[in-house]
């Protein structure tokens, strides 16, 4: 039996998050493409968010590097990072559109120094991290803060990807300690502590839209 | 780290850090900053956001995407394999040794030093390692020894100083773990160490040394630093 989970936010120091924040109008907000993306591999999801996103991408790699190949390298780049990342992104991390933006960011300027030959020692991953320093204990320490349904979370955690569903599984319901839930899995700490901290963030994302 | 930090980079180059506009060499130095500093960080953030808002007003005017053009490029994409775990590198090294000191690393700095660094002695018990990240830019580890100086000098353009580990003062204040130095060309100094020091230097013109024999240094300083800032990989 699953533990049930609050929807609560992370932190104080989370940028403000809108779920509506559909910039054109039709189906489905930008964070609910993206975590459709991430979740299920969802391609007519990714189609829409590459055609919201690729003139803004052309356009910043223009602005910067006044050349149309170069402009159209960057929206290859930053699009494939988007489809690689989904999965790690959740509402935590912010509106869809600031990811989309600080990824290409990043993806624009290991382009722009690539072409100025200067060296790679460090990149973009490193100076701008994505990952949060701020993980780990989160997940253990919630406070439950409002009445969750069983029948709701048990339905939720069974749309979780198979990877969180299985880290969660060893945590809530057969109540490991993180270590342990690593062995049992067979995978690293580090990796069980941020599919944990995706898996319970999807999770509260889902209550809270269902709450709302 | 319980004290405050009391020096921080400007507004304007948190801005430019947010957007990712400024040079290499001190876009690592404000990154390594921030990984310190939950105010910038908070700061970085907010400014973030406000660059998307500005991207996605800029671009709105364009013409629509080209379908066709795009669809290629689609299918190329989805048949990459997705990322499910963020990738955490616990192996990377992140502490310097430097005389008898160790001192754990920004992880970015830890990254810029991890090819090596090599260490001069220039005097006065003070110690450079310069590592090339663009060619705008000169970068620095420096070592002050305890109770070192190093010879008065001004900067005809911006010099930032990242303090790592250990304080070192002039004639303008004190400066420790984490501050976040700013001087410009109006400022002439005379850096000195009691407790000795371990900083990151990003300087975007050459120094020059204003006093005595000190002065023989500048025709060098001006060469390396256009050997810095011309070498490529």
């Amino acid at each position: 039996m699953a533990k049930p989970e609050t929807p609560k936010r992370r932190g104080a120091s989370s940028p403000a998050v809108s779920i509506g924040g559909a910039d054109q109008s039709g189906t489905g907000s930008d964070e609910e493409l993206l975590i459709a993306v991430g979740n299920k591999q969802n391609r007519a999801a990714f189609d829409k968010l590459f055609k919201r996103f690729a003139n803004r991408i052309f356009a910043m790699g223009m602005k910067l590097t006044r050349n149309e190949q170069l402009a159209h390298d960057l929206v290859q780049e930053a699009m494939l990072t988007v489809w690689q990342k989904a999965p790690l992104y959740d509402l935590d991390r912010g509106t869809a559109q600031s990811w989309i933006f600080t990824l290409t960011r990043n993806r624009c300027f290991d382009m722009l120094r690539k072409q100025k030959r200067q060296p790679a020692t460090v990149n973009a991953d490193d100076i701008w991290p994505q990952e949060g320093e701020h993980d780990g204990n989160l997940v253990h320490e919630e406070q439950a803060s409002q009445e969750v349904e069983i029948e709701q979370i048990e339905k939720f955690y069974s749309d979780l990807p198979p990877a969180q569903q299985a880290v969660v599984e060893q945590i809530y319901i057969h109540d490991r300690t993180h270590e342990e839930a690593a062995s049992v899995l067979n995978i690293p700490l580090g990796t069980l502590k941020s599919r944990l901290r995706l898996g319970v963030g999807k999770l509260r994302q889902m209550v809270g839209t269902e709450n709302d | 780290m319980t004290e405050q930090i009391t020096l921080h980079p400007t507004q304007e180059m948190l801005a430019g850090f947010a957007s990712g506009s400024l040079p290499a060499g001190l876009t690592v130095a404000i990154s390594a900053h921030v990984e310190r500093c939950s105010a910038c960080r908070h700061c970085t953030s907010e400014m973030e956001a406000e660059s998307t808002v500005a991207w996605l007003q800029d671009s709105d005017k364009d013409e629509a995407a080209n379908d066709q053009d795009f669809s290629h490029m689609i299918d190329a994409i989805i048949s990459e394999p997705q990322q499910q775990a963020a990738v955490v590198d616990s192996e990377a090294f992140t502490e310097i040794h430097v005389h008898e000191r160790s001192v754990t690393l920004p992880r970015v700095l830890a990254k810029v030093a991890s090819e090596g660094l090599v260490w001069k002695n220039i005097g006065g018990g003070i110690n450079q390692a310069q590592v090339v990240l663009d060619d705008e830019t000169q970068c620095e580890f420096i070592y002050m020894k305890p109770g070192s100086q190093v010879p008065v000098h001004r900067h005809q353009g911006n010099e930032i100083t990242l303090v790592l580990d250990g304080s070192f003062s002039d004639e303008m204040g004190e400066y420790k773990a984490s501050d976040f130095v700013q001087l410009t060309s109006s400022h002439q100094h005379q850096p000195t160490s009691e407790e000795g020091c371990l900083c990151f230097a990003v300087i975007d013109s050459p120094l020059t040394f204003t006093k005595g024999g000190a002065r023989l240094m500048n025709p060098f300083l001006r060469y390396k630093f256009r050997k810095a800032t011309s070498q490529r990989v």
